[in-house]
Formats: C-alpha cells, structure tokens, sequence
C-alpha cells in the first residue's frame, strides 16, 4: 500500500512538475519572442467569422503572422476581461460588436491610438477614442430563390405577416439573441413602419406566423437552402459564403438595419507595433475589398460593397447600441409576444 | 495497519481530485455570490433570487425532469438489451453490434442532432416524406421539434455511456447463479428478470445515474431541437441567461448550475445507498466464474434482423446524412440534383486546412494521453470508492462528479477563472488537466461496477500468498478489471476526441481541438465541412474503440 502511495505521489508530482516545467519554458521564451514577435506575431481576438482571407493577405504583405482567436459574441467581455484583470491577455488588437468594445473600453482594455488609414471613413466611424467602426452586421430578408416565386418574395418587412409565411419562417430567438433583438428595436426606434402601433401589428403579425428559432444566425440559411424553410430573418452575407446554394435577399423597399462591428488595439497589447500595422491594414480599402468580396461583408469604406445583387442600392443604417439592462427587457418583452 | 494505509490512499485522492474537481466549481460558487460579472466582487444572493424567482424557471425544471428521467430510462433499458443479446446470447454479428453500440459517442452530438432534423423535421423530414409517399398521409407523421424527440435523439447519444458500463458487468457474470434458478425450474425469462437483472443492479443504476447527470448538462440537443420547438430545459435556460445581453453573467449561470450540482450529489447518494451491500453483487470469486451463452434457437435470426433494422436506423442513418451532407455543395433533400452535383469540395478543404490537421493532433494526443491518465487514476479512485467504502470515500465519489454535474457552457468558465491564475493558461496541459477533472466519472462508473463483482477473497489470497499491495492490483485485480478498464478508456477517449465545452473557452491559436474547429464551421454555417470534419472523427474513433477493445482482449484472462 505504501508503495503504491509513493507511486501516486510520484505519478501526480511528475504531471504538476511537467505541467509548471512546460508552462515556465514558455514564460521563459517569452521575452526572447517579444522583442523579434514585435514584428513576427499579431495576435487577434475576433467575433467576425471567416476572417482568414485576410490574416492570409496580411502575412502575405507584411510577413507577419496574424493568430485568431474566435470568441463568440455572449463570451467575449468575459474572457478578455477574465484574461486582462489576471495579466495575461493575448491579444494585441479585438475585434467584437460596438456595444462590447464600448465595454472593453470602459474597463480600460483598449487604448487610444490614431489610425491614418480610418480618415477615409466617415467621421461617426471614428468618434470613439481607440474603437474604429469598420461595417455593419446587417439583416435582412433571406429567401431560398428555387422555392419563392419572384412575385411571392417580400416587397416589405410586413409581408413577412401574410398568411402565407406561416410554418415557413426561421429567426435567430428573439428572446436572447442580442443581435436579433437590437434589430427588432431598430425597426421601432428607426421608425421604419411609420408608427409604434404598426411595428407592434409586424411583431404580432411575425408571431402568429410561428416562425421556427434557432440560437443564432449562423444555423439560419441551413433550412432555407434545404426547403424546410422558405425564408428567414438571417444575413445577405450568407449568399456569399454559402454559393452556390440557392439563396438571395428580398430586397425590400425599406433599409436595412445591423449592429456596428468595431476594432482597436489593447492597451496591454504584447505586440504593438504589429497591432498598429495590423489595424491601419485591417482599415485599408484592400482588406475591407476582401472582407465584402470574400466574406460578403457590409464594410464602411466607401465605394466598397460585397458582390450581392441590389446591395450597393441599399440604405444599410447602423443600430443604436442597446445596454444589457435594455436587452433583458425587450427581450423578455419579445418572449410574451412570440409565447416563447 | 491495511486500514491505515487505505485511509492513507484515500485522502491522497481526495487531496488529487479537489485540486483536479474543486477549483473551477469553487471559482463559480464565488462568482454565484459576487457582485458584477468576474470571479470576485461584494457578496450578493441577487443572482440566486432572479433565478429562483423567475416564474419560467418552474416550468423549464418540469420540461428539464421529463427530458431527463425518460432519457436517461431510454439509454439504460437499450444498453441492457444490446448488452444482454451482445454478451449473454449466441446472436450472430455480436462485434458489430459492440462497435454500432459505442457509435453515437463519437459523433459530435450536435452533428447528430442535426442529421435528426433533417431526417425528421416536420416540413421536409427525409423520413417524413417517405412516409407521407408510401401510406399517403398528409401531415408529417413525426415532428423531431419536440420532448419525444428530443428524448430520443439524447437517449441514442447517451446509448454508449450506458452500454458500457453495463457491458463489462454483463460479461463477468457468474453462471452458477442463473443455473442454481434453472435447476429450481425457471425459464429464461424468469431467471433474466429475478437473477441476472437484481444482480446487475450497480451496473444499471450507475449507467442510469450517469445518464441523467449528462442529460442535465446536455446542451446540443435541447439547443437543435428543442429552442425551434420551443421545448427550454436547464441548459437552454443557461443559455438564454448568458447571452441575453453582450455581457455574459456566468454567476447567474452558475446559480442555476448549483440545483443540478445538488441533483447530481443526490442521485450519488441514492446509488451508495441501494448498493450498500456490495457482497451481494459480487459474481467473480475465488470459486472460479464462466459465463454462459444462451441458445436464442429459433429467436436468433429474427432478433439478429431487428437489432439491424435497429442499428441502421437509429444509428447509421444520422451518419450516412452525415456522408451524404459531406458531398453535396449545400444542404439539399436528396434528389437527383443533389447526387449529379456531389463533389469532394468539402472534403478538399478540411484536408488541405492546417489548423484542422494541428486540431487533429492536439485532440489525438489529449484523447490517448488523457484517457490512459485518467483511466489510471480511475482504478485507484474506485478502489477505494468500492473496497474502501467509509465516509471519506463517499466524499471521493462525490469529488469526481463535481466538475461533471455542471453544463459544458458553466463549467468552461469556472476552469477559465481557475487556470488564468495560474501559469498553465492558454496551454495544451490546461485542457488535458480540465478534461480528466470533468469526465473522470466515464473512468469510474465502468470501474466500480466492475469492482463491485469481485470478490475480496481474491485479494486476500493473493496478500496471503506473500504478494504485495500493488502486486496483487497489478496480477489479480486489474486483469479482472479488463472489460472495466476498455470500457472507461473508450468512454474517456472518445468524449476527450470530441470534448467541446472546455475546448472552446481554453483553446488558442496552436491548441485548437477537432471541436472548435467543428463548431467555427457550425458558426459559419459550413455543413459540409463540418460533416466530413465529423465523418474523419468518427472514423478515427472507430479505429480506436477497436484498437482499446483488441488490446483489451489480449490481456483479458481466459475465462474457461
């Protein structure tokens, strides 16, 4: 019995000891890198996905390596939070929603800087200390174009109430989804039906045609592309990262409507110097050109726009950013009205 | 003198396992009582009132009940079944059986889920429309959005869990006690339900136990199937708490994880309880022991061909809708355009995507590396759960359910808190540490119930025959122990294959796993990819359920 204690003790001591070797090793090569990483490493934390057509360009033309790190939107603050009250923050530059960079901000985690390449952009872009707004998480009506008639697609958002959507529709939950709730809000808030009466007659309308909820956007084009669904509250990028499935936009009379995306650099940033030359190429018309081509974003430079039909024609508005108290109410506000 | 060193053992593990369990679940005890929205902050019950004042919550726990008892009833009751004709039974094909049993457990469940929904949706269900072809029905006849569906699905992926722990206690079953039954006249099916089932009762109660406690923290099936059908449970519930706003309060979440906490310690207790008296279960002794096959006579081809149709249905279907989805270029019903546009385009571009063959790595080396330690420290734990049996050994028990009990989406952070404090943060060891913590209990359960069944004697006679401590583990009770041990491996490795939840919130840029690269493609849409990245797991699990199984055989003892 006791040598088989000793050879648990041994067998523990061994993995601890191994575990703080490894782990000083890499603290102790930390330094070295730091000073030649400066200018080899960029390391990035994004909410963005499908980014790596430009971290690819970006080693292409500068010869620094860009690590993502994709952190959805709900752990986002936590982690970079977590990770920067503790010291060990990674990242150099992040990526997130306007409304979690607004919080990052006020917690001191990023830091002022001036971006050369952010000047073309309009001047509300730009307005915010370090935080640079760079597109548009925008939403619109997405539809599966072999099974909607050109005639049957939605001219307007109150279409979508017709009758005949109902059991056709998928949305991201507009009980939880942050997104997905500001867009709702933004539809009141926007005025986009001309009264609060009419938006609550969409809500009451949308409902009844009991649209099936998924947990995000990103399980939203899969039912429209098979024909379990018809048409969804979901985003025009898809058309493009998903070709050559069958789907495009309605492009409905009345704007469209998103969250602001943002970036900036941390002011612990390991890297600097590579987070400055990472952010103004990030800014440039060359990496926002990839972003709407390859990704289908909707970027802010201007002229730049994703290879979607209709979409240069359209008025895309950014949403105002809702706090968290106001997202559990409207959203608990939007559970009673869809019975969720 | 062997009492002190027991005692000794013991408390050395329970001082392994609280550094291994006790951290992150002590991280979000304090963030569940803190002010904001980090580990630490001025001591409030605020989050524990919203909670347990939420009028939903009631309901949610009314939906989270049925879903799991009936679960996790689900799983065991088939596991029996597929264990009893596998192991007790002259069935033909038993080694694939074996293999299809353990099949759901490699397969990332939300893929599973997934194929579900496109086999059963009730707008364009695969399965839907070919029973609407053939009996003319105008609605579909089954709807997946629903409790009954969502039971199903999570009963079939939680099917492994149960089949082995059940399994190995199956196989060593001693024949005298069914035949002592047979000579007092009894037929088969009365000796199965007053003899072979009673005695199994540690194996079957702790694979039910071990199925609720996953279903509880199980989220890809209520997230896939249940959030369209507007079914929420415990773990959607969290869900909705954490990210209804751009600031997640997982001490909010963690105030709903302590119910299940408490559930899960509970249930621990009720299984010490109603198998108190392990002499009663014991079927290898000192006596010898030779499981007997029955003849199934004229039974054999007819159950053979219903546990087929079975097999192919429940199980192999979801994943040739894998295979299927793999190759066409978006997700399309089956038709004629589909098959004339297949392609290997998705297949191409996981194969020639780096980070997915560094994720490959890393989740083979954490998958073999972790379930060999954790296999290992398992066998000294449910020693002493089993042989052991005091006071301190229920806390052991109680310790390697801690960190398991939590859903994926709490405890990820509570490891978070605990490993950004320390230097091993962002490194592969944290999650090969954060792994074994979780899933020790897959190690355990097969082990304890294969304890169970042997006798002390056999340790007794070895000590007497001048054997050692670890001599008498290492030539008698671990070749016992085989079916125990290959199954705690298999369950080990092939949850660590496909590990999500600790993966997402610890993996960086070099530590990618297999899941977090399946998830980005979940989050960009990508199915395609995402199926044939999960066909490439499970193929390779397969390999390795195989490999385990074949070793296994090589040291097992002959039993005749």
């Amino acid at each position: 019995m006791k040598k088989t204690i000793r050879v648990i003790g041994i067998v523990t001591s061994f993995l601890i000891m191994g575990s703080m070797l490894f782990a000083a090793g890499a603290q102790e090569k930390a330094p070295q890198k730091e000073s030649k990483v400066m200018e080899e490493k960029v390391a990035l934390y994004a909410s963005i996905t499908a980014i790596e057509p430009i971290l690819a360009a970006f080693q292409k033309d500068t010869g620094i390596l860009a690590e993502n790190t994709r952190l959805s939107t709900s752990n986002f603050a936590t982690t970079v939070l977590t990770e920067f009250q503790a010291g060990k923050l990674a990242a150099d530059v992040v990526q997130a929603p306007l409304p979690v960079m607004e919080i990052l901000k006020q917690y001191g985690v990023i830091k002022d800087y001036f971006s050369p390449a952010a000047q073309s952009y309009a001047e509300w872009t730009r307005n915010n200390g370090g935080i640079y707004q760079f597109g548009i998480e925008y939403v619109a009506l997405i539809y599966n174009t072999e099974l909607v008639k050109a005639a049957d697609v939605p001219k307007r958002y109150e279409d979508l109430t017709l009758p005949k959507w109902k059991n056709k529709i998928v949305m991201a939950n507009p009980g939880n989804h942050a997104t997905t709730i500001s867009w709702l809000v933004g539809l009141k808030e926007n005025n986009v039906f001309g009264s609060d009466a009419k938006w609550m007659e969409f809500l009451t309308g949308l409902a009844a045609n009991n649209p099936m909820f998924v947990a995000s956007f990103g399980p939203t084009p899969a039912p429209i592309e098979s024909g379990e669904k018809l048409i969804g509250i979901s985003m025009p990028k898809y058309i493009i990262t998903k070709a050559p499935a069958p789907l495009a936009w309605a492009q409905v009379e009345q704007p469209l409507l998103g969250s602001p995306r943002a970036i900036g650099i941390t002011a612990s940033a390991p890297h600097p110097n590579a987070a400055e030359a990472f952010m103004e190429y990030w800014l440039s018309d060359k990496a926002m050109s990839l972003l709407a081509n390859d990704v289908g974003e909707y970027v802010l430079t201007p002229g730049v726009f994703p290879p979607i039909d209709g979409i240069d024609k359209a008025k895309v508005i950014p949403i105002r950013d809702l706090s968290d108290e106001e997202l559990l109410k409207w959203g608990a506000e939007f559970e009673k009205i869809f019975k969720l | 003198m062997v009492k002190n060193r027991q005692s000794k053992l013991t408390y050395l593990l329970i001082v392994i396992l609280a550094l291994l369990t006790l951290s992150p679940v002590v991280m979000l005890v304090i963030g569940s009582f803190s002010k904001g929205l980090n580990t630490f902050g001025d001591f409030t019950l605020a989050k524990y009132i919203s909670v347990y004042t939420d009028p939903s919550f009631y309901a949610v726990l009314g939906n989270t009940l049925i879903f799991v008892l009936f679960s996790a009833l689900f799983s065991t009751i088939l596991a029996l079944f597929l264990a009893y004709l596998n192991n007790r039974t002259n069935i033909p094909g038993k080694f694939m059986f074996k293999v299809i049993s353990v099949v759901p457990m490699m397969i990332p469940h939300v893929l599973f889920a997934v194929s579900w929904a496109l086999l059963l949706n009730p707008s364009n269900g695969i399965l839907n429309l070919l029973l609407m072809n053939i009996f003319r029905l105008e609605n579909a006849p089954f709807n997946i959005y629903s409790i009954r569906g969502m039971i199903m699905v999570e009963g079939l992926l939680d099917l492994p869990i149960a089949y082995l722990i059940i399994a190995p206690a199956m196989a060593s079953f001693d024949i005298s006690l069914e035949e002592s039954s047979r000579v007092f006249g009894a037929g088969n099916m009365k000796t199965l339900f007053r003899i072979t089932l009673p005695v199994l009762r540690p194996a079957i109660l702790a694979a039910f136990i071990l199925c609720v406690v996953r279903c509880l923290a199980s989220f890809a099936v209520p997230s896939v199937l249940g959030m369209p059908g507007r079914t929420y449970v415990l773990a959607t519930y969290i869900y909705r708490t954490v990210t209804t706003g751009f600031i997640a309060d997982y001490g909010k979440a963690a105030a709903v994880g302590m119910s299940i906490l408490i559930l899960s310690i509970s249930l621990i207790y009720v299984y010490r309880y109603m198998t108190r008296s392990s002499e009663k279960y014991v079927t290898v002794s000192s006596r010898g022991f030779k499981p007997v096959v029955i003849e199934l006579k004229k039974a054999r081809i007819p159950l053979f061909v219903i546990l087929l149709i079975f097999s192919f249905i429940l199980i192999m279907l979801p994943i040739l809708v894998l295979l299927y989805t793999s190759f066409v270029p978006y997700s399309m019903v089956p038709s004629v355009k589909a098959f004339t546009s297949m392609n290997l385009d998705h297949w191409k571009n996981v194969l020639n995507d780096p980070v997915s063959l560094s994720s490959l790595k890393n989740s083979l080396f954490l998958c073999i590396v972790g379930a060999s330690l954790g296999t290992l420290l398992s066998i000294f734990i449910s020693y002493v759960i089993v042989k052991v049996k005091n006071k301190a050994s229920g806390i052991l028990e109680s310790l390697s359910f801690l960190s398991f009990s939590f859903p994926g989406i709490v405890i990820g952070i509570g490891f978070m808190w605990f490993f950004v404090r320390t230097p091993l943060y962002a490194t592969i060891w944290a999650l090969l540490i954060g792994y074994i913590a979780t899933y020790l209990p897959y190690g355990i359960r097969p082990m304890t119930s294969a304890f169970i069944q042997i006798h002390s004697h056999l340790e007794e006679s070895s000590t007497v025959c001048g054997a050692s401590f670890l001599t008498t583990i290492r030539r008698i009770v671990i070749p016992l122990l085989i079916p125990g041990i290959v199954s705690g491996w298999i369950l080990m490795a092939t949850m660590f294959f496909r590990e999500l939840s600790l993966s997402v919130v610890l993996s960086r840029p070099g530590t990618e796993t297999m899941a977090v690269q399946i998830l980005k493609f979940s989050n960009d849409g990508l199915w395609g990819r995402l199926s044939a990245l999960g066909i490439i797991m499970i193929g390779i699990s397969v390999l390795l359920v195989i490999t385990a199984n074949l070793v296994g055989n090589h040291f097992k003892p002959e039993t005749n």
